[in-house]
């Protein structure tokens, strides 16, 4: 019997190093098989999950699209112009957050903040688009309940909405949590990417519903 | 060679923790162990099986005669609704959970779970959701609109009251669900022990493994789904509004996206217990254990594939019956591999039938059965005439009951043992295994004769003159059986925790690496490092000389999780957000309990990842 | 084990007589489809099942400990050759029952010729009855519920809706069924062949009275009278003609001591819902997802209340007196006639045949 062993120093993975972000939270060789930390591989996992979530939602757009029967339809209400400011600050968005990322690997904690912050307020105004571009949708007819499209598209931009705005309340925290050193320069690479990831993620959502929502309604 | 009483070799260590853990009540309310957490689960499990087996005992009743009016109209409909809303949701996958929790991080060699207090979480958001479906009783009616809850008859125009707690206590299952299939998905991938390969992960952890894929890759399509309900019934969206456009067919590919997913959710961790134990009692390895475990993931992938033959009524049109038949009748090749694996495992060993064997060894060909009649189903134009009707009702039940449920008594007879440390009496529970089939059998094989006569499922009574009433008394009083083999368990498992024999680290003779620890484990599991070389780490131990007892750990060398109230915290505040839209048809104002909700989701999330652990 | 081929018999129908539901004694050409599946998958079915029982069953008796015997077994880990072959084996299976079966599914899709004689009929589910309304031939525009009247040996398509929820629309003896889903419109094309009367009811939930959504086919012969059985009795049947042009009719007003019961009808506001073809006063209700079943030849009927009750008179008057009663949640109010008046109505509603 030979030993194929796959981590050599033949101790038990340690439990508790749960959301990352504990002062026990070195994230060694013995606590991850496959060579990805826990809270990375726990955002793959989740994210896949979002992947179907969000899947779901921009299927149905499609499965019901051009089958309402009341107006207005997308291409009455859509503003591209607007929307494509709101689009470009979220992309620059994940721009600030790579910086961030890079950042914490430099362990430089105070210009990290900076760049979460920035992510957070590009965020935020993207949000205050979305809050300004359903208002104006209602005053021109659409509501919720107007229309299958009025439907299927306040829950689907909703949704990515409520996600972006999740992303801005876990950066505000992570930047209160650099400024009273609840998290350190050890912790704070993997912590900032797993929310660089998410925040990522949600981007990318928004460029999907951005080309194939908006702009293919113009596309004739 | 090696037995099983020299890994007791050394004092335990004291492990290292933050906090000192609390006692008593505090202690099971501020949990954060993997073994606990099992035990919550596994006892709200069973709880909620007698109370789904006290539903259908209820419908059987009404059913046992033609023209009788014992429940009547949604009364009846509510029964049914709640029977198996509570079996799928309540009753089986917690118990499923239950071994999950317990028995992965043990059979893996870990400590704990990846992320300890987001397993709390899931706990707590599984009790919110079990609690707030049932509440509807209490403050409404049970839902009536079947637990597939069909659109349009689950929305406000046709659907009654207790709908709504019927969506907001699956969004509350849903998330749990989804939160628990990430974090096993970590625990096996990423905290095994040294030596345990992929191929040397036990079969009921693979199992797992894939049934927390499905968990978290097939919750979500449902979520929406019901998150469109949520807005029809509350916000007066039209998705499911046919006077809108909407279409009937949305909710049932959402629902089945999911739904069929969830059935293998249901089996597989049964074929896993099955596989785990059909080795121990006939005293020689699981037979081509490596096809076991790659059918298991062939049928979790294909379980993405097939949920179109739910629908082959609805009118998708003949390509797509003939795409979702076709992808349906390849599920049987894996199961089937499985089937003879098992066989094969009887072949040439040296059997003995103590309580967990017999029912493995009856879950095969109850599940054949069903498997087979599962096969029919396949078949797109048999199953116009089976879909709906009680051959379909009796195939699910050989699966579900035959299959899923036995394998679970099975898993509890089994691991009864390491969990409590005492042995469940062996003639109780052969009258409870021998009860439970009869009764099993004389309930769900007359099923099949009922559809073949045209009984279509859930209606609440009959005509005299349909040629129905022989088998459906035979129905109800195979009910009864059940009932009672399920009690005696029940019975059981109280007495034996009390004055069972002492069960020690290894009753069975078994292979896998939960053995070789004290029976209860202690909190961080085990005293030393395994180190597994095989497929059967205890096995190799006790058989062979080369192979040394490892050493202890030393005190400092631990470090366990502490215990926290943060899990319950931010579950009670995703509870207070669900209430809130639960109860904005009451009063418009109280929507301020979301919005109470999700602040305390928010500042207990800062206090949960700014906590030392 | 000796049990088995008993419990396979009784899935077999070995009985002589058909069950009056029963889905293996088909009288039309998908139903006949069906039923061949049901038989080829049945007989395998048993084939597998007895092989495994009887592998299982011969392991768990040749292989059980001795007493006293504590060496190991065999330690085998399995057998390659043996998986494959166990996987080969299923998959040809698999593919040998898949093949006839998807063409199975192309033949009950296909749609009838249009050159050929086509009856169509379209079918709207309704909490908790059953609209039928003709759209081609001799019957065209021919409403009437819950009994669809069809001709044998002629090609039928039937359009499947709802108003509400959905419904399918499922008569065993005749063959699968089909969902009635609202919004949308799904054919069901077949040839039914055997002359005779089949019941049948809704098989999918449907609200709090989906037990009692009944339907009932009655098969008339093309030409002459038969004489069928149901239930064990003989009942003559018309030819397909003769029914629809005794449907078509128009009501004849009632002779003067039922003239009080077509007043009532009136005051108690049932023509808001029921129309009767011919009666003034009595054909305002506007066709919509709320309005009932049309009444103009409801005497005729076999039962009432979706087959639920036979129809006579007492019947009428106990289901128009108290309809929650005999149906929960039913749409038609309680309370709109006195059980008196119930009775006057029914004997008018009775005479409409």
């Amino acid at each position: 019997m030979s030993a194929e062993l796959a981590t050599a120093d033949g101790h038990l993975p340690d439990a508790g190093h749960d959301a990352g972000h504990g002062d026990h939270g070195h994230v060694s060789a013995e606590n991850n098989f496959l060579g990805l930390p826990n809270i990375k591989l726990a955002m793959w996992a989740f994210l896949g999950s979002e992947c179907m979530f969000f899947g779901s939602l921009i299927g149905t757009y499609f499965f019901y699209h051009g089958k309402s029967l009341a107006g207005p339809l997308p291409n009455q209400v859509f503003s591209i112009a607007i929307t494509s400011i709101s689009t470009f600050l979220l992309l620059m968005s994940s721009m600030t957050m790579a910086l961030a990322v890079d950042a914490t690997r430099l362990k430089r904690l105070s210009s990290a903040r900076t760049y979460i912050l920035a992510t957070a307020a590009l965020g935020a105004t993207f949000v205050g688009f979305q809050v300004y571009e359903f208002s104006q949708f209602v005053e021109e007819g659409l509501k919720l309940s107007t229309s299958l499209f009025g439907s299927t598209f306040f829950v689907m931009t909703g949704f990515h909405g409520a996600h972006v705005t999740v992303g801005v309340i876990w950066l505000t925290m992570l930047s209160i949590m650099i400024s009273n050193g609840k998290l350190n320069k050890e912790r704070s690479p993997i912590t900032v990417e797993s929310a660089g990831l998410y925040w990522h993620f949600v981007d990318i959502v928004w460029i999907v519903i951005f080309t194939f929502v908006y702009l293919l309604e113009f596309i004739k | 060679m090696a037995s099983v009483a020299d890994f007791a070799q050394a004092q335990a260590p004291v492990y290292h923790q933050e906090r000192p853990a609390k006692s008593g009540l505090v202690d099971w309310l501020t949990t954060v162990d993997h073994k606990k957490i099992g035990i919550l689960y596994g006892s709200a499990g069973l709880f909620w099986l007698l109370i789904g087996g006290l539903e259908a005992l209820l419908f059987r009743l009404q059913l046992a005669k033609p023209d009788q009016d014992l429940f009547i109209g949604n009364q009846y409909n509510g029964l049914v609704t709640m029977h198996a809303t509570t079996m799928v949701f309540l009753a089986v996958m917690p118990m499923i959970a239950g071994f999950s929790n317990y028995f992965v991080p043990l059979m893996i060699g870990a400590r704990d779970v990846a992320f300890p207090r987001l397993n709390a979480f899931s706990w707590y958001t599984f009790l919110f959701g079990s609690l707030v479906i049932n509440a509807s009783i209490v403050f409404a009616h049970f839902p009536a609109g079947g637990w597939t809850g069909y659109a349009p008859l689950s929305t406000r125009a046709y659907g009654n009251d207790g709908m709504d707690f019927w969506w907001a206590g699956l969004v509350l299952l849903a998330i749990s669900s989804m939160v628990a299939g990430v974090n096993f998905v970590v625990t096996i991938l990423n905290m095994r022990a040294p030596g345990m390969t992929l191929m040397r992960v036990p079969v009921l952890a693979w199992m797992m493994l894939v049934i927390q894929f499905l968990l978290a890759f097939s919750f979500p399509p449902v979520a929406v789904g019901l998150i469109f309900l949520a807005f029809d019934r509350t916000f007066g969206a039209v998705f499911y509004e046919s006077a809108m456009g909407g279409d009937p067919h949305l909710w049932q590919h959402l629902f089945w996206l999911f739904g069929h997913p969830e059935v293998y959710v249901l089996i597989l961790p049964s074929m896993g217990i099955v596989s785990e134990v059909l080795p121990v009692f006939a005293r020689r390895p699981l037979f081509g254990q490596h096809a076991v475990i790659f059918s298991g993931v062939f049928i979790g992938f294909v379980g993405f594939g097939v949920w179109g033959h739910h629908m082959f009524t609805a009118g998708m049109g003949p390509i797509a019956d003939a795409v979702f038949a076709a992808t349906t009748a390849v599920i049987a090749i894996p199961t089937g591999v499985k089937i003879f694996n098992w066989l094969g495992t009887l072949w040439g060993g040296k059997l003995t039938f103590p309580v967990p064997m017999l029912f493995a060894i009856s879950f095969i060909p109850m599940f054949t059965i069903g498997g087979l009649s599962g096969v029919m189903h396949a078949n797109a134009p048999l199953d116009l005439q089976q879909h709906d009707s009680y051959f379909v009702v009796a195939h699910f039940h050989y699966v579900l009951v035959g299959g899923a449920l036995q394998g679970l008594f099975s898993g509890i007879y089994f691991y009864f043992p390491k969990i409590t440390g005492k042995m469940l009496s062996e003639g109780l529970g052969k009258a409870h295994f021998w009860l439970f089939l009869l009764g099993m059998n004389i309930t769900f094989w007359p099923m099949h004769d009922l559809g073949n006569r045209g009984m279509p499922r859930r209606i609440f009574t009959y005509p005299a003159d349909a040629g129905w009433n022989f088998d459906n008394m035979l129905g109800t009083v195979g009910v009864f059986f059940m009932a009672a083999g399920t009690l005696l368990m029940v019975y059981n498992i109280f007495t034996s925790m009390k004055n069972g024999k002492t069960a020690g680290r290894d009753p069975w003779d078994a292979n896998t690496l939960e053995w070789m620890t004290e029976s209860p484990p202690p909190a961080h599991n085990f005293d030393f490092t395994p180190v597994v070389f095989s497929e059967r780490p205890l096995f190799d131990h006790k058989h062979s000389e080369d192979l040394a007892i490892p050493v202890p750990h030393e005190a400092e060398q631990i470090h366990m999780p502490s215990y926290s109230w943060k899990p319950l915290v931010v579950a009670s505040g995703a509870l207070l957000v669900i209430l809130g839209l639960l109860l904005l048809n009451l009063a418009p104002m109280l929507w301020l309990i979301s919005v109470a909700g999700a602040l305390t989701v928010v500042v207990g999330i800062y206090q949960w990842v700014t906590e030392p652990v | 084990m000796a049990a088995l081929p008993l419990l396979l018999a009784w899935l077999a129908g070995c009985s002589s007589e058909p069950a009056p539901r029963d889905t293996h004694a088909p009288v039309s050409d998908n139903g006949e489809i069906s039923s061949f599946f049901y038989s080829l998958l049945l007989y395998l079915d048993a084939a597998i099942l007895a092989i495994v029982v009887a592998v299982w069953a011969y392991a768990l008796v040749k292989f059980k400990k001795q007493a006293g015997d504590d060496t190991l077994p065999e330690q085998s880990h399995g057998n390659m050759k043996l998986e494959v072959i166990w996987t080969a084996i299923p998959t040809l299976i698999v593919v040998a029952i898949t093949v006839p079966m998807l063409v199975g599914v192309f033949q009950m899709s296909k749609r009838h010729d249009p050159n050929q004689p086509v009856v169509e009929v379209d079918v709207t589910g309704k909490q908790w009855w059953w609209e039928f309304d003709y759209k081609s031939g001799s019957a065209a525009g021919l409403h009437t519920a819950n009994e669809l009247h069809l001709p044998a040996d002629t090609a039928v398509t039937l359009h499947m809706t709802s108003a509400d929820v959905i419904h399918a629309w499922w008569v065993p003896r005749l063959g699968g069924k089909r969902d009635a889903n609202p919004g949308r419109n799904y054919p069901m094309s077949f040839t039914a062949k055997a002359p005779g009367i089949y019941d049948g009811q809704c098989a999918e939930l449907c609200g709090s009275s989906h037990a009692l959504m009944g339907t009932k086919l009655v098969v008339h012969p093309l030409a002459a009278e038969v004489e069928v059985d149901y239930k064990g009795q003989k009942v003559k049947l018309e030819s397909y003609e003769t029914w629809v042009k005794a449907q078509l009719q128009p009501a004849k007003p009632p002779v003067a001591e039922l003239e009080k019961g077509l007043k009532l009808f009136k005051e108690r506001t049932c023509p808001s819902c029921h129309l009767i073809n011919g009666l003034e006063g009595t054909d305002i209700a506007a066709r919509s997802a709320t309005s009932g079943p049309n009444l103009t030849h409801v005497g005729s009927r076999m039962a009432i209340a979706a087959n639920t009750l036979v129809n006579n008179p007492e019947n009428i008057a106990k289901w128009i007196s108290k309809p929650s009663a005999v149906k929960p949640g039913s749409k038609m109010p309680d309370g709109l006639v006195t059980p008196e008046d119930a009775k006057t109505i029914a004997a008018f509603l009775s005479s409409l045949k």
